[in-house]
């Protein structure tokens, strides 16, 4: 396994395609640097392929081509029994949710951290805490029915920060929220961030891009358009139109 | 070994909260697996008392009573018996005098000793009592006898092929039918288990892809699936076990 050099990328691709089975390509082609501690806008029209990126960097699908580099690991040389431990060290929210219905709150985010065999007396405390963090107290009996699309989406924020991830991945963690709850979510993932943890956000939401003034990578039918630091949704030259 | 306790409780536990979430089809699966457990259980039963009394019945009729003519001199008999007894296929040879043959029907219930007395002189001829190891030779056993002239003509032997051949005939059709069923049975229950399996993971795909998502590993899987297994199969054998027990006390 290779080592992590002190100034390489934490997540890196290179020449990435994907072609799903049934011959859509969703990337083409992609090149991406993200150093530790960044925070990055993923942005791009519905089907660009922000998703299937996202879904790259954990191998919930394989590239059809390129290299993927996460901590130094090159995943599509990751054996399969590796794959659990390169999750672990990601936060994954999904685009959508993915709760398991019949868990409870409290379930929910305790069930990831089950898995990972951890000592059970640390269980309760650790999984107070993220929930406290994303503001669910008093809602750890309740079930993913009973919750606002808001509240659901704490709960998945809450599941995929319980294992201390070095990188959070979020799926238009906004996506059918109000204004004023995507900001909590927003000041909730600036947080993770501000704790040393890299975070890229795929989303569509312009306001909360334009003002944050943060790195932005768009892409468009699966290639990278646009790749600027403290960019806004749109590039400059259509702003200023 | 805490993290063991953690694989334990955790797999127990949702084995647990899984077969109360989803108790329709577990409580339908439990009982496919009992069902077929309690048959198999009870067909065994039956098969293990059928194969006891064809058994019996062969051991019963793998014996003939070889008659002696009243003129055979003791010495003779007893020549007789020693050369029946040096046949490969015999096991065992047993001389029945004229008194005991007397004594033997006397016993023979639903019959009124005086009207042995009437007789006066005792009818019954002595007897050598062959007892084969195969069944299927006593024919050919009874076929030497008759020729010696030691032997009584009328009759010459109690053999009665008609009934040795059904009890063979019997005792052949209860083994391969008993096997057909058990290898039925059998497959049928390996079949519902599977099924059973299958219909576990089916129902827990989406639990087991966000297991996966957030890190278990495919060892981890196994123990919580084999759990969720384990638990539905223990409670469908304690129920059959019960039925069983009950339907011996019947
Ligand atoms: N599992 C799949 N099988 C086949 N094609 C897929 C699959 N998932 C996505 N696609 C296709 O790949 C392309 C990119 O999809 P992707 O989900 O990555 O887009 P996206 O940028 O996340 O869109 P959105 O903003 O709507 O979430 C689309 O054309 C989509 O139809
Ligand atoms: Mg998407």
């Amino acid at each position: 396994m290779a080592a992590l050099t002190p100034d390489a990328p934490q997540i890196s691709l290179r020449g990435v395609s994907k072609t799903y089975p049934n011959g859509t390509v969703a990337l083409r082609e992609v090149t991406l640097e993200i150093p530790k501690q960044d925070f990055v806008f993923l942005v791009g029209p519905s089907g660009a392929g922000k998703s299937t990126l996202v879904r790259l960097l954990i191998r919930e699908e394989k590239a059809t081509s390129g290299i993927i580099r996460v901590e130094g690991q090159d995943l599509s040389r990751l054996k399969r029994r590796h794959l659990p431990f390169l999750r672990r060290k990601i936060g994954m929210v999904f685009q959508d949710f993915k709760l398991l219905p019949n868990l409870s709150v409290f379930q929910n985010v305790a069930f990831a951290l089950r898995v990972t065999e951890g000592a059970l007396r640390h269980l309760k405390p650790k999984v107070e805490e993220v929930l406290s963090i994303v503001g669910l107290e008093g809602k750890e009996d309740k079930f993913p029915d009973e919750l606002s699309g808001g509240e659901q989406q704490r709960v998945a924020i809450a599941r995929a920060l319980v294992h201390d991830p070095r990188i959070f991945l979020a799926d238009e963690p906004t996506g059918n929220l109000d204004p004023a709850t995507s900001w909590e979510i927003i000041q909730l993932l600036l947080q993770i961030n501000a704790r040393g943890t890299t975070v890229l956000m795929a989303t569509h939401n312009r306001e909360i891009v334009d003002v944050m003034r943060r790195r932005v990578v768009a892409i468009e039918g699966g290639q990278i358009v646009r790749d600027e630091d403290a960019g806004g949704y749109h590039a400059p030259a259509l702003e200023s139109r | 070994m805490h993290r063991l306790w953690n694989r334990v409780d955790f797999a127990f536990g949702s084995a647990w909260q899984n077969f109360w979430r989803n108790a329709a089809v577990s409580i339908a699966s439990v009982l496919i697996v009992w069902v077929v457990l309690l048959a198999l259980g009870s067909l065994l039963l039956v098969l293990h008392s059928l194969d006891r009394i064809v058994a019996l019945e062969k051991t019963k009729a793998s014996a003939i009573s070889v008659y002696l003519a009243d003129t055979t001199p003791l010495s003779s008999a007893m020549d007789f018996k020693l050369h029946l007894e040096a046949d490969p296929r015999v096991s065992n040879v047993t001389y029945v005098s004229k008194d005991q043959a007397m004594a033997r029907f006397r016993d023979l219930p639903a019959l009124d000793p005086s009207v042995i007395d009437t007789l006066g002189t005792n009818p019954l001829p002595a007897s050598l009592d062959v007892t084969v190891k195969d069944i299927r030779d006593l024919g050919a056993i009874d076929q030497e006898v008759r020729n010696s002239p030691l032997v009584d003509k009328s009759p010459a032997t109690n053999y009665e092929p008609n009934v040795i051949d059904k009890i063979i005939l019997l005792a052949r059709v209860a083994g391969i039918a008993g096997l057909a069923l058990i290898v039925g049975l059998t497959g049928l229950s390996v079949f519902i288990i599977m099924l059973t399996i299958r219909t576990a993971i089916y129902l827990r795909r989406k639990e087991i892809e966000v297991m996966k998502l957030v890190g278990a590993t495919d060892w981890y899987l196994r123990v919580v699936l084999a759990a969720m297994l384990a638990f539905g199969l223990l409670l469908g054998s304690v129920g059959s076990y019960l039925g069983v027990r009950r339907f011996l006390k019947q």
